[in-house]
C-alpha cells in the first residue's frame, strides 16, 4: 500500500517556528520577492478571519487589517524538512519527497514490522511529531493516497481499500487535481465541479479539449498509474557554518569568511578528495530570515581560488546584514582527480569536455535531463513505438 | 546536503521520442486539415493510413497528413481514428 504524508503550510509552519506565538494570530507567509503578491499558506487565524492561501496581498490586508506577514525562511524551510525525512528513515521508511511538506513512502516493508498497516502508519505519525499537524492517506495508487491525505484532519490515518477508490475519488472537488488556474476556470465553465464528474467524460473528448493536461487530470480522475514508490537514498550532510557575534555587511569580512568556510569544507574527511559540482551558500540574516544561493560549477573543482571566484559574487546579492554564514556542498563529482596523456589520442579532449559539460547540466537541472536515444523498433509503422529517451549517467 | 551518485537512478523512466501532442484542427469537407493550431494550411504534400495492432486491445488507425501551414512550416498530423481527435507528431 502507498502512503502520502502531508503537512499543509509547511513552509509557514517552519518560517515560525522561530517566533511561535504567530501561529495563533493572523499571519501568512509574504509574497516572494519580485513575484506577484500572492500569500502562500496562513494560519487558522488568519483563515477564520476570512484571509485564504494564494489572496492577492491588498484584498487580504483589506479583509484582515491586524494580519502579519512573516518572512519567507527557506533555509529553516530545507533543515525542517531534511529533519521530519531523516525520523521516518529512522523509523524504517524509504521516503520519497515530493516537495515540502509532501512524501510518499510503502508500507509493505514495515507492515509485519509494527504488525499491519495502520499501526505502521500510525508509527509514521509519531516520528514526525504532533507538533506539525500531518495526515496521512493511504491507498493502492499514489494519487488516491495524496487525495485522501488532502482530505484527512490533522492527526488522521484515512486508508482506502483498492475497490473504493474510485467510490473515493468522485465526489472529491477538481482542485486535487494538478491543473492550472486557468484550467479549473475552463472546467467550471464547463459545469464539471467533482473528479467523478471528469472520470465520465470520454478519454479523447478530454484529450482534445484541454491537451496533454487533460489528459493526464482524467487518468489521476481515474486514480492514476501503478507506480511504485522509490525510496531516496540518505544524504550525507557536508557543510560547514560560520555564527558572527555582531551583524555582518561589510563584503570584505563576508569574503574573508567565505575563504575560511572553504578551507574548512575542503578539509573535511568525507570528501575523500572528490571535488565540488555544486555548493549552496545560506546565510541568516539579522531581522530572522533567511537566504540561500546555489552555484553549479562549470567544472568540478577543489582549487580554493576558482570556488572563489564562484562564489564570492553571490555574497554581493545578500539582501541584509547577516549573523551566520553556511556553506553546503550539494554535490561531489565521483571521480578524484585526472589522468594526463603525454599526447591525447584525437577526439579525447571533445569527449572529456562534452561529458563534464553534459555532467554540469545534470548537477543544475536534476536527475534524468541528461538523456540517450535508444532504437526499440525502427521498423515500426508507429513513429513513437520507434525510439525510447532514456535518461543516462555521464 | 550531498546527493547520493548512485540516486540518479532513483529518477529514471523511458519516455517516447516523438510522442504525439494533441491538435486542434479544423478540416474540410474532404477531412483534410483545414487549419493546425489555429494556423491555415496551405498545401497538403501526402497522405496515408497506418492501421496496426489491430489483433491487441489498443489498435492503431490513424489518417496522417503532411500539411504545409501559412508560416511555411512543415507539420504532419493525423487523426486518430479510435480516440476520434487530432494529434501532431514527427513522422
Amino acid at each position: 500500500m502507498i502512503a502520502c504524508l502531508l503537512i499543509p503550510g509547511f513552509e509557514l509552519r517552519a518560517a515560525l517556528r522561530a517566533c511561535p506565538r504567530l501561529a495563533l494570530v493572523p499571519a501568512a507567509l509574504a509574497p516572494e520577492a519580485g513575484e506577484e503578491p500572492l500569500l502562500g499558506p496562513v494560519t487558522a487565524a488568519a483563515e477564520a478571519a476570512g484571509v485564504k492561501p494564494g489572496m492577492r496581498l491588498g484584498e487580504a490586508l483589506a479583509t484582515c487589517p491586524s494580519l502579519v506577514l512573516v518572512e519567507r525562511d527557506p533555509a529553516a524551510v530545507e533543515r525542517e524538512w531534511e529533519e521530519a525525512l531523516r525520523r521516518l528513515e529512522d523509523a524504517g521508511f524509504a521516503v520519497q519527497p515530493v516537495e515540502h511538506g509532501v512524501v510518499v513512502f510503502e508500507t509493505r516493508g514495515v507492515e509485519r514490522l509494527y504488525g499491519g498497516v495502520q499501526p505502521a502508519l500510525e508509527r509514521a505519525l509519531a516520528a514526525v511529531g504532533s507538533t506539525w499537524d500531518p495526515r496521512i492517506g493511504a491507498a493502492g495508487r499514489r494519487f488516491t493516497a495524496l487525495a485522501a491525505a488532502s482530505v484527512a484532519r490533522s492527526g488522521q490515518i484515512l486508508i482506502v481499500a483498492e475497490t473504493e477508490e474510485k467510490a473515493f475519488l468522485e465526489p472529491l472537488p477538481l482542485s486535487l487535481l494538478p491543473l492550472t488556474a486557468a484550467r479549473y476556470a475552463e472546467l467550471e465553465g464547463l459545469g464539471l465541479r467533482r473528479i467523478g464528474e471528469l472520470a465520465q467524460l470520454p478519454r479523447g473528448a478530454v484529450a482534445e479539449r484541454l491537451g496533454a493536461e487533460g489528459r493526464k487530470a482524467w487518468r489521476l480522475a481515474h486514480g492514476g498509474r501503478k507506480a511504485r514508490v522509490r525510496g531516496r537514498k540518505p544524504a550525507v550532510e557536508l557543510a560547514e557554518v560560520l555564527a558572527f557575534p555582531d551583524a555582518v555587511a561589510n563584503e570584505l569580512t563576508l569574503r574573508r569568511a567565505l575563504g575560511s568556510l572553504l578551507e574548512r569544507l575542503l578539509a573535511r574527511p568525507e570528501r575523500a578528495g572528490r571535488p565540488f559540482r555544486k555548493l549552496a551558500l545560506a546565510a541568516r540574516l539579522v531581522d530572522g530570515g533567511s537566504w540561500r544561493r546555489a552555484v553549479t560549477l562549470r567544472d568540478a573543482t577543489a582549487e580554493v581560488g576558482r570556488l572563489r571566484a564562484a562564489l564570492g559574487p553571490k555574497l554581493a546579492e545578500l539582501p541584509a546584514p547577516i549573523i551566520e554564514l553556511r556553506l553546503e556542498a550539494v554535490e561531489l563529482a565521483e571521480h578524484t582527480g585526472q589522468q594526463l596523456a603525454l599526447v591525447e589520442p584525437a577526439g579525447e579532449e571533445a569527449d572529456t569536455r562534452l561529458r563534464e559539460g553534459l555532467r554540469q547540466v545534470r548537477a543544475s537541472t536534476g536527475t534524468g535531463s541528461v538523456c540517450t536515444v535508444v532504437e526499440v523498433a525502427p521498423w515500426s509503422r508507429i513513429p513513437e513505438a520507434r525510439a525510447l529517451v532514456v535518461p543516462r549517467d555521464v | 546536503m550531498v546527493a547520493d551518485s548512485g540516486s540518479a537512478r532513483a529518477g529514471r523512466s523511458a519516455g517516447r521520442l516523438n510522442a504525439p501532442r494533441p491538435a486542434l484542427v479544423e478540416t474540410g469537407f474532404d477531412g483534410a486539415p483545414r487549419v493546425v493550431n489555429r494556423e491555415l494550411v496551405t498545401l497538403v504534400r501526402e497522405e496515408w493510413r497506418v492501421v496496426d495492432r489491430w489483433w491487441t486491445d489498443e489498435p492503431v488507425d490513424r489518417r496522417y497528413f503532411e500539411v504545409v501551414l501559412e508560416s511555411g512550416r512543415n507539420v504532419c498530423v493525423y487523426r486518430d481514428r479510435e480516440e476520434r481527435c487530432w494529434f501532431t507528431q514527427n513522422a
